[in-house]
């Protein structure tokens, strides 16, 4: 427990310092590509609608969409525009869809950085010719959501475990102390090693006692997706798993700038309950990365990009339709390989399997607040309950609680929307306290999205934001404080159609109108 | 041929001769075009509709009366319950006994007139030889009076015990039955809770079929259910006023239903059965009674062992006698000789009584005692019952139903498993008040020497069938 304490201190040092830092370089270079750019205005841009009943303008009146200097990138392949919706001119170029549109990063500057929100990366060290990790099974205790904190399993006080990051070619070492009360096993799940070092359940390895521990080292000749999880069944289905992203000696191309990576989950907990049912064959909570929505962190990437997320289906027993607002993306990959471009797939819908991964790559066209997420009913919303009750009868729960030994009377005439049948379909109820609020937008992601936007994300939702430089760098790499809902009236400002756009009120939450 | 024959052949014939006109005979009449019943199931129906109240008897509406509490209806038991009054007259008419057992006989006054026509000198029919006033005096011997007057004053003392004993049913009873009122209104405060729980689960019903999540069934299962409680609810108004009506009986007054106010729950702490069996033959008025009843019949012993002793009687008087012409007294003195009569038979029925009572003392010990053995089980059974309702089920229950409600408002249960846990909240509180009951009733019983039946009749010294065989008291 104290490596983990210790692990986790550095991380978040050391993240801040990353964001600090960045934040002034990313600032300066985008301030330095604008005014190189500004050529390249974009013709399709509006300009700030004087009539608009949005908020006031935010960011830079003038910004134009950009390319980087120094970039061979081009606005314009084939009639695909990496700054506006589009498809191009012909289903067979390569840049149909901006299939091989290359993202701004240069090919020779190597992979994008890996990012997988809310989870850390697992740190290594060179050690006799091996990056050598060391990896510790553990139960932990995630917050799901502020202050709703379940317990469940995973490795180095993190569920899912922190991401294992390497590189085509390395030889790893993984050192693995068994901390739960129980016997373990790892499995590398996709990687062709040495069986002995396959981590399946006493077909490979004798357990891994409580408080012993296991080395695996072996070549790491693959690269792409893969992740590591524990054998033991109950133990998966508890959260033990985690990321393992090989990258490739040679830059997978086109390059992406942006290399996003979500871990899809489901738990059963009861009511009043915060320890995991392993063995539910029911599932009601939804987690991406461990958090559920509107927990989840947004995806962030800028006007232009391109965009790689890896998507890794590791419920149960439940496959999930994944889909994503505003933008066709390919299938570029699954967790076995790489898939060879002939084969690529353009959906707006892709449907990922229980252990199954997916890459989806696109091109970052369309400016906005694209909600990314699974398509089944079910998961779009988070332990579920039947809407019936006081919570469609506009009567608190508090008149109840405040006198336990005489419960309010019920009132027998209802609504007239009961003659509809059918009536509600709406969700309804949910509160949030206001600290809780204080955290959902506390998150630099999260600034500027319409105040509603904690209404709309649950369960097995995220969002993929897609902002223009200056509206990236005001929410990405300041600390301005941003009103809600400034950047999306902005790019509707910029983008869409200002006439006919309402802003959220702005303290609205879960209100209970029927 | 038959008619139905002839029939058939006309039709027959019919048949060849027009077969135009056959074919409508063929076609079967019209119906009425009826619209299909609707299915359950096949289009929307709404929910049946909710039954109305039920019929009630129209009984005395409840809350009229005055609010009691157990001192005031325990004041107003003294003032009112006949039965302590019969206690009492029971004393006077004991103490009336000993007052007249222990008066001493009357002396008698006698004109005698002797030899009357006898001849005497210069008069062949004289008037008498004797005429004049004669007065006569019994005296008492051997102290029977004094003995008289004891044994019915220790009867009288018999009476003193059993009006302790009546007092002691009054009170008991009317604890009791002021604890089963405050029950039975505990009872019904309870069911207009669960009625409220049924009256939500009919609405929450209709809710869940608006949206597909129950059905008809359903629907129907929650109006039978509010209907049920609503009959619940009755039922537990007559049981109050049931209650209330025994209580005030008790009390000796004809009081409309009013409410009673009181807390049930006993903080008493555990008494033992050993404990309790030494208080009560020790302390119990009714062996008290039978311990001064069998000091009684010592003394009746004691009076009819003297009972044979025989008295004196003096006469004394004065006249003329006209024989002798002069006046001259008469005296006279009579004893009994007890030579047959030693009042053998009565001594040996005194014994005979003196040691059935001795019996009875031990007979009202054990009765107490089986009586104790079926008070305490109750009492037993409902201390551990309302012990436990108290400070487990109970508390257990609330806490659980507290959690339910914070998972609904949480979202994370539905609102039919809050209306369960609300519907079994009520029935445990309910069956504590039950045990509190039970515990107040068994506990007021072992607490009051098991006495009871506080409209029975005080009842007297002398058991049913004792022989009181001389009339006048002695």
């Amino acid at each position: 427990m104290r490596y983990e304490k210790e692990t986790k201190l550095l991380q978040s040092a050391g993240r801040r310092e990353f964001i600090t830092k960045g934040a002034i370089a990313a600032a300066t270079g985008v301030t330095a590509a604008m005014l190189a750019s500004a050529a390249t205005a974009q013709e399709a841009m509006k300009m700030p609608h004087a009539h608009g009943h949005s908020q006031k303008p935010i960011g830079s009146r003038n910004a134009k969409p950009s390319i980087p200097a120094g970039t061979d990138v081009r606005e314009e392949y084939d009639g695909y525009s990496r700054f506006k919706p589009g498809r191009g001119n012909d289903p067979d170029s390569d840049y149909y869809l901006g299939k091989l549109v290359p993202g701004f990063r240069k090919t020779e500057d190597g992979p994008a950085p890996f990012v997988a929100p809310d989870l850390e990366k697992l740190p290594w060290e060179m050690v006799n010719g091996a990056k050598e990790f060391h990896l510790v099974p553990m139960a932990v205790e995630r917050e799901f959501h502020p202050g709703v904190k379940m317990n469940v399993y995973g490795y180095n006080g993190s569920m899912p475990g922190p991401t294992i990051e390497v590189n085509q070619g390395d030889r790893v070492r993984i050192v693995v102390t068994n901390e739960l009360p129980e016997d373990t096993f790892v499995h590398w799940h996709g990687f062709e090693l040495p069986v002995q070092y396959d981590g399946a359940a006493t077909l490979n390895q004798e357990p891994i006692k409580p408080g012993r521990t296991f080395v695996y080292e072996f070549d790491v000749h693959e690269e792409g997706t893969f992740f590591y999880h524990s054998h033991v069944a109950m133990q998966e289905a508890f959260g033990q798993v985690g990321w393992f992203i090989v990258h490739p000696k040679k830059v997978f191309d086109p390059p992406v700038d942006r290399d996003f990576g979500l871990i899809f989950q489901n738990f059963f907990v009861g009511p009043n309950q915060t320890v995991s049912d392993s063995w539910s064959m029911d599932w009601n909570w939804h987690t991406i990365n461990g958090r559920s929505g509107p927990y989840t962190t947004p995806l962030v990437c800028k006007h232009g990009e391109r965009v790689r997320v890896r998507l890794l289906n590791f419920a149960p027993m439940q496959h999930h339709p994944i889909h994503m607002h505003g933008h066709t993306f390919w299938v570029t990959g699954h967790e076995g390989a790489r898939v060879p471009k002939s084969a690529w797939i353009p959906r707006n819908n892709e449907l990922v399997g229980v252990a199954q991964a997916s890459d989806f790559e696109f091109v970052a066209n369309n400016p906005g607040d694209w909600i990314f997420h699974c398509h089944m009913v079910h998961h779009m919303m988070n332990h579920m309950t039947k809407q019936v009750g006081p919570r469609i009868r506009q009567a608190s729960v508090d008149r109840y609680l405040a006198n336990l030994d005489n419960r309010p009377s019920v009132e027998a005439a209802q609504r007239a929307g009961f003659n509809t049948p059918g009536y509600p379909q709406k969700m309804m109820g949910m509160s949030m306290s206001e600290e809780d609020m204080k955290i959902y937008w506390g998150r630099r992601e999260v600034q500027g999205m319409r105040a509603n936007y904690l209404m709309a994300v649950k369960g097995l939702m995220t969002v993929m934001r897609v902002l223009p430089d200056d509206l990236y760098e005001l929410v990405m790499e300041t600390d301005q404080p941003i009103e809600k809902g400034a950047v999306f009236s902005e790019i509707v400002r910029r983008f869409g159609d200002p006439d006919h756009y309402e802003p959220a009120p702005k303290h609205e939450m879960m209100s209970m109108d029927g | 041929m038959s008619k139905f024959g002839i029939s058939a052949v006309v039709m027959l014939m019919a048949l060849f001769i027009d077969g135009a006109g056959a074919q409508e005979l063929l076609q079967s009449p019209a119906r009425i075009a009826e619209p299909p019943a609707p299915s359950a199931g096949s289009q929307f129906i709404n929910p049946p509709a909710r039954p109305t109240q039920p019929a009630s008897v129209g009984d005395t509406p409840l809350g009229l009366g005055e609010v009691l509490d157990l001192k005031t209806v325990l004041s107003l038991a003294t003032q009112n319950n006949p039965t302590l009054r019969q206690a009492r007259l029971q004393i006077s008419a004991e103490l009336a006994k000993a007052q007249q057992a222990g008066l001493y006989p009357n002396p008698t006054l006698a004109y005698a007139g002797e030899q009357i026509f006898v001849d005497v000198e210069g008069d062949t029919d004289s008037p008498g030889e004797f005429q004049g006033g004669i007065i006569s005096q019994r005296i008492v011997t051997a102290g029977k009076l004094s003995l008289s007057r004891e044994k019915y004053l220790r009867r009288a003392h018999v009476t003193e015990h059993l009006a302790v004993a009546q007092q002691y049913r009054v009170c008991n009873d009317v604890r009791i039955h002021f604890y089963r009122a405050l029950a039975a209104q505990q009872r019904l405060e309870m069911q207009r809770e669960l009625l409220k729980t049924a009256e939500d689960a009919a609405v929450t019903a209709r809710e869940l079929y608006n949206v597909g999540q129950a059905n008809r069934y359903d629907v129907r299962k929650s109006n039978v259910m509010l209907q049920r409680t609503r009959l619940a609810v009755q039922k537990a108004e007559h049981e109050y006023r049931m209650r209330f009506r025994e209580l005030t009986s008790l009390v000796g007054l004809d009081l409309p239903v009013g409410a009673v106010v009181g807390t049930l729950a006993t903080t008493e702490p555990l008494a033992t059965f050993d404990g309790t069996l030494a208080r009560i033959v020790a302390e119990s008025p009714e062996v008290l009674a039978a311990r001064a009843k069998l000091s009684a019949d010592r003394i009746t012993i004691e009076r009819e062992e003297v009972e044979w002793i025989p008295d004196i009687v003096f006469s004394a008087g004065t006249g003329y006698n006209f024989d002798a012409r002069e006046t001259v007294a008469v005296a006279d003195i009579s004893i009994e000789i007890p030579l047959f009569d030693r009042n053998q038979g009565t001594i040996s029925q005194a014994r005979a009584d003196f040691n059935r009572q001795r019996r009875e003392v031990r007979r009202t010990e054990l009765t107490l005692r089986q009586r104790l053995a079926m008070v305490y089980e109750q009492y037993a059974m409902s201390f551990e019952h309302a012990s436990e309702y108290r400070d487990s089920i109970v508390p257990e229950m609330r806490a659980a139903y507290r959690e339910l409600l914070s998972s609904y408002k949480q979202n994370r249960i539905e609102w039919r498993e809050v209306l369960q846990a609300q519907a079994e909240y009520a029935e445990v509180r309910l069956a504590q008040i039950s045990y509190e009951e039970q515990l107040r009733q068994s506990e007021v019983l072992i607490q009051g020497y098991l006495l009871d039946g506080g409209l029975n009749a005080a009842s007297g010294p002398m058991p049913a069938g004792h022989i009181d065989s001389v009339p006048k008291p002695r």
